[in-house]
């Protein structure tokens, strides 16, 4: 229940009174905690004609003491929310001063965000991090069509967010021009493609409901990104003082588990195998995924590769064998896929030549498992859901909630002598781990004094400053040739936090703030490695993070480029055979040179660099980690191989 | 609005699959020769089809001069059976080529071809390559793109390591003309066979890397 205040008036008494004189003054500043007897003897504002030819109110009510939405923040706290981002916007005012006074700016606080797309992909990070949502509010109108790209990266990674949108829904109540421009009728529209669900409350009880179910949907696998509307009114009108408002108790939704039949014939096809091969993409959700990993793989000493959509799998573990994927997948008789992001990709190569062309690079032969929450949930417009795999035993459930069973129903089907022939495979398989892992050391010394720095040599200097550190990587590794997942060792879940998910760039530096900020807490020194292109989209939020003082270490992978898609060009110019030397038209940011540490310093931010000679790249990550280590963010910029 | 976008998906794949895109890619072709012309004639197409002439150069020439590159297999030391093993099984880094994608006959065939030409085939690399050229035209023309400004490879991009080279000119030269995998093609068009020597001059030109084992940031 929430706490009910008194209320000096209600809402039809205020509405009526409201109606004779506030036409014109609602649109000033209306939270003054001055008693409700503001009277006007020489109007400032001259009166509108409506007004005149009225007789003016005796006592005009110009505050309240509980509006409705002190209530949504009781709701909201009952979520035990953390933070709320948002940029501000009128149509949430209610909102915003209610989280700030009636809730104290505690659980949620809030967090000051320069763009939609940072408070998103900021939500975005941490949920990676803490497994649970911030609240993200802003403009129904302007400010969701900024969060747009972000919820979609959100959508396709599967993390859940809770986003609210204001809006001014009664088109005779809306303030200005501008109002008007930022109310729309159907305000979740643009976002209902990539959200999981999204509801318009129209009353204080129904906002209760639907906060609550909308949290609850979120976190449900497979998780995703909702979406509330709430009208400006409703959030500003006074509660009434008999208003019987209720929170409904939340309860979590048990994950979704592999039915026992289909479970008991993975386990049947796994033991069996030769050379089977296990495909792990967001498969484990929690630190206990990654337990649970670790149990299956060791039953059944199969070789693991790992997407690193999630941290699944130690990257030291000799069963690790993600830098052999190729060679393991044409030669395996069984294939498990957990939460895989594209199965077909995973087992077909694709080339991309005048004629696009592709090939199942696995035996035909081989039997197929995929076990994902992705098949429970499906929407038509975004393509996300990638090419149909066919597979033998396809698995509609959440794969870390179905893996314990899995394990067991693996370890009922063992018998001694299958046993002692897995321990074999065991062994060749931790001499291919140390094989496979000498040969990225020995790749990673190509161009190992190379000015711009080699992607390898960043990696390799980077580890050594944080290795004896409590570390958490807030940053992807595709676009830099994975070096750090094959050079550190990683091991805790919170050791890394995967890609954005839609391939959407402006992810990067915000979700690396969101993933440091739930990591603070911890103590634990959160590093991102920052493409300067991505980093470029809202460098705002380097001042968000200097305002809250989140400890993050950024280290700029600066290749002065769009680099991914300069090779694009550069492949349609080879097509062409013309201009082979003008891909870097549009595609390059050098001319002039960014210089990312004025620009971190110019928002409050420690910057040190450019930095292009390896010499000084240790010391230089030395001098920052001091900085974050006493609680602030620290950027480096560092001039880099193109990947 | 710039976005990793399917080919980036496929290119990150590739890196998985890099490996194994040495060995499959060319498998379609290997079944295509059913009328023999005469036996070293046949064996050349297929020699050149598989890709065996990427690294040991289009007259098996390999690179003896680098420690473990592709050996010369032109006028070979080897028995026909001795050569099939090799092929099926090989020792070190070579890709093996299993029945389906090669058959016996073929691979005679191929031997045919390797015996048949001079036994000190001549390195193709012209003289004149200037390795100062090779560097700007490395860069204007993009290879750094997908290779590293040094040539130390990408397994992101899924480019080779070329530097130093690790297979012989006439291997080098023919990949960048008509590739198999997913580097875009460089026609005689677009870049000249000398500016493609002058690259190799360049990439020849590069250091050895240093062992990882005595890098002690790579050993940590
Ligand atoms: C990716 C590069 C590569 C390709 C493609 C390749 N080879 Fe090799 N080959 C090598 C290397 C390197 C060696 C040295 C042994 C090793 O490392 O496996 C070798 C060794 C050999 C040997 C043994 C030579 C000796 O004197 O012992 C033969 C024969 C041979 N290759 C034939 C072929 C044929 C035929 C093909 C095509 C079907 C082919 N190779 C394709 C790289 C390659
Ligand atoms: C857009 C990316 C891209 C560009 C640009 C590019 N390459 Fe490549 N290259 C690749 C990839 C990927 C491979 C690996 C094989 C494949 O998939 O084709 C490769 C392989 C090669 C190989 C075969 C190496 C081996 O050891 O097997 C050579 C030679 C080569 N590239 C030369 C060049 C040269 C020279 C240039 C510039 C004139 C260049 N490449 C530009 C992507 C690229």
């Amino acid at each position: 229940m929430g706490p009910r205040r008194k209320n000096p008036v209600s809402r039809r008494d205020f509405l009526k009174n409201a109606a004779a004189g506030a036409a014109v003054l609602a649109a000033a500043p209306a939270a003054t905690a001055k008693p409700a007897t503001l009277e006007r003897d020489t109007p400032a504002i001259p009166a509108s004609p409506d007004v005149e030819h009225r007789p003016p109110p005796a006592v005009e009510i110009l505050t309240a003491e509980r509006t409705g939405s002190d209530f949504m923040v009781d709701v909201i706290k009952s979520l035990d929310i953390e933070y709320v981002c948002a940029n501000p916007g009128s149509s949430f005012r209610g909102l915003h001063e209610s989280i700030i006074n009636y809730g104290g700016n505690r659980r949620p606080e809030f967090i000051t965000c320069c763009h939609e797309e940072s408070s998103v992909a900021m939500a975005h990070g941490y949920a990676k991090i803490e497994g649970k949502p911030l609240l993200v509010m802003a403009h129904g109108t302007v400010g969701l069509q900024h969060a747009g790209m972000a919820v979609y990266n959100a959508y396709c990674d599967r993390v859940p967010i809770v986003i609210i949108g204001g809006n001014i829904i009664d088109a005779t109540k809306r303030i200005s021009a501008v109002e008007w421009a930022h109310s729309v009728q159907d305000a979740a529209a643009p976002l209902r493609d990539y959200v999981k669900w999204d509801d318009l409350p129209i009353s204080l009880p129904h906002f209760a409901e639907s906060t609550v179910r909308a949290y609850k949907i979120a976190m449900t696998p497979p998780m995703m990104p909702v979406l509330l509307i709430v009208d400006g009114e409703l959030q500003e009108n006074p509660t009434p003082n008999d208003a019987a408002l209720q929170i409904p108790k939340l309860s979590s939704t048990g994950p979704p588990q592999g039915d026992s039949g289909s479970v008991a014939e993975a386990a049947r096809l796994l033991v069996a195998a030769e050379n089977p091969v296990l495909i792990a993409g967001r498969a484990a959700r929690t630190p206990a995924g990654m337990i649970y990993l670790m149990e299956l793989a060791e039953a059944l000493q199969i070789p693991v590769i790992d997407q690193m959509d999630r941290m699944n799998f130690p990257t030291r573990h000799p069963l690790n064998q993600t830098e052999r994927a190729g060679e393991l997948i044409a030669g395996a008789d069984v294939i498990l896929g957990l939460e895989v992001n594209d199965f077909w990709g995973a087992v077909h190569s694709f080339r991309d030549q005048m004629e696009r062309t592709s090939r199942l690079v696995a035996r035909p032969d081989a039997k197929s498992i995929t076990i994902s929450a992705a098949s429970l949930f499906f929407k038509s417009n975004y393509q996300n859901f990638q090419r149909y795999p066919e597979v033998d035993v396809d698995i509609a459930a959440d794969a870390e909630a179905t893996l314990p069973s899995l394990t067991e129903a693996v370890k009922r089907q063992l018998n001694a002598s299958r046993k002692s022939a897995l321990a074999d495979r065991r062994v060749r398989l931790a001499a291919a781990h140390d094989k496979a892992l000498q040969r990225a050391r020995d790749a990673a010394a190509y161009a190992w004094d190379a000015c711009p720095i080699s992607t390898a040599r960043l990696a390799a200097e980077l580890w050594a400053q944080i290795k004896e550190e409590d570390w958490s990587l807030v940053s992807n590794v595709a676009l830099m040739s994975r070096w750090p997942v094959r050079l550190w060792a990683f091991e805790n879940y919170y050791h890394f936090i995967g890609g954005a998910g839609g391939y959407g760039i402006g992810y990067g530096a915000p979700a690396a703030a969101g993933a440091a900020l739930a990591n603070r807490k911890h103590g634990r020194i959160s590093v991102n490695i920052q493409c300067d292109g991505d980093l470029m989209y809202g460098p705002g939020v380097l001042w968000t993070a200097a305002h809250h003082r989140i400890p993050l270490l950024t280290i700029m992978h600066n290749n002065r480029g769009y680099h991914q898609e300069l090779m694009q060009v550069q492949i349609m110019a080879n097509r062409h055979s013309r201009g082979i030397d003008r891909a870097t038209i549009g595609t390059t940011i050098s001319d002039p040179p960014i210089n990312y540490a004025k620009l971190a310093q110019s928002m409050g931010v420690y910057g040190d660099g450019p930095i292009s000679d390896p010499k000084d790249l240790g010391p230089a990550i030395a001098r920052a980690i001091q900085v974050v280590k006493r609680g602030e963010p620290a950027l480096v910029d560092v001039l880099t191989q193109p990947r | 609005m710039s976005s990793l976008n399917r080919v980036n998906e496929s290119n990150m794949k590739a890196s998985f699959l890099v490996i194994l895109a040495v060995v499959t890619i060319l498998a379609p072709f290997a079944t295509a020769n059913a009328q023999t012309p005469s036996g070293a004639q046949n064996g050349k197409k297929v020699f050149e089809k598989l890709g065996c002439s990427r690294c040991h150069g289009s007259a098996g020439e390999g690179m003896p001069q680098t420690g473990n590159g592709p050996p010369k297999i032109a006028a070979t030391h080897l028995s026909l059976r001795e050569f099939v093993g090799s092929v099926r099984d090989p020792k070190g880094q070579m890709p093996p080529f299993g029945a389906k994608q090669v058959s016996d006959a073929e691979l005679s065939d191929v031997y045919a071809f390797l015996q048949s030409i001079a036994s000190q085939p001549k390195l193709e690399l012209p003289s004149s390559a200037n390795s100062d050229n090779g560097k700007r035209f490395y860069t204007s023309f993009g290879c750094y793109e997908c290779h590293g400004l040094e040539g130390q490879g990408s397994a992101q991009t899924g480019g080779a390591r070329l530097g130093p080279p690790q297979i012989p000119f006439s291997g080098f030269a023919a990949y960048a003309r008509q590739p198999t995998g997913q580097m875009p093609p460089y026609t005689s068009k677009a870049i000249s066979d000398a500016q493609l020597a002058d690259i190799y001059a360049f990439l020849r030109s590069l250091p050895r890397a240093s062992p990882a084992k005595e890098i002690p940031l790579l050993n940590q």
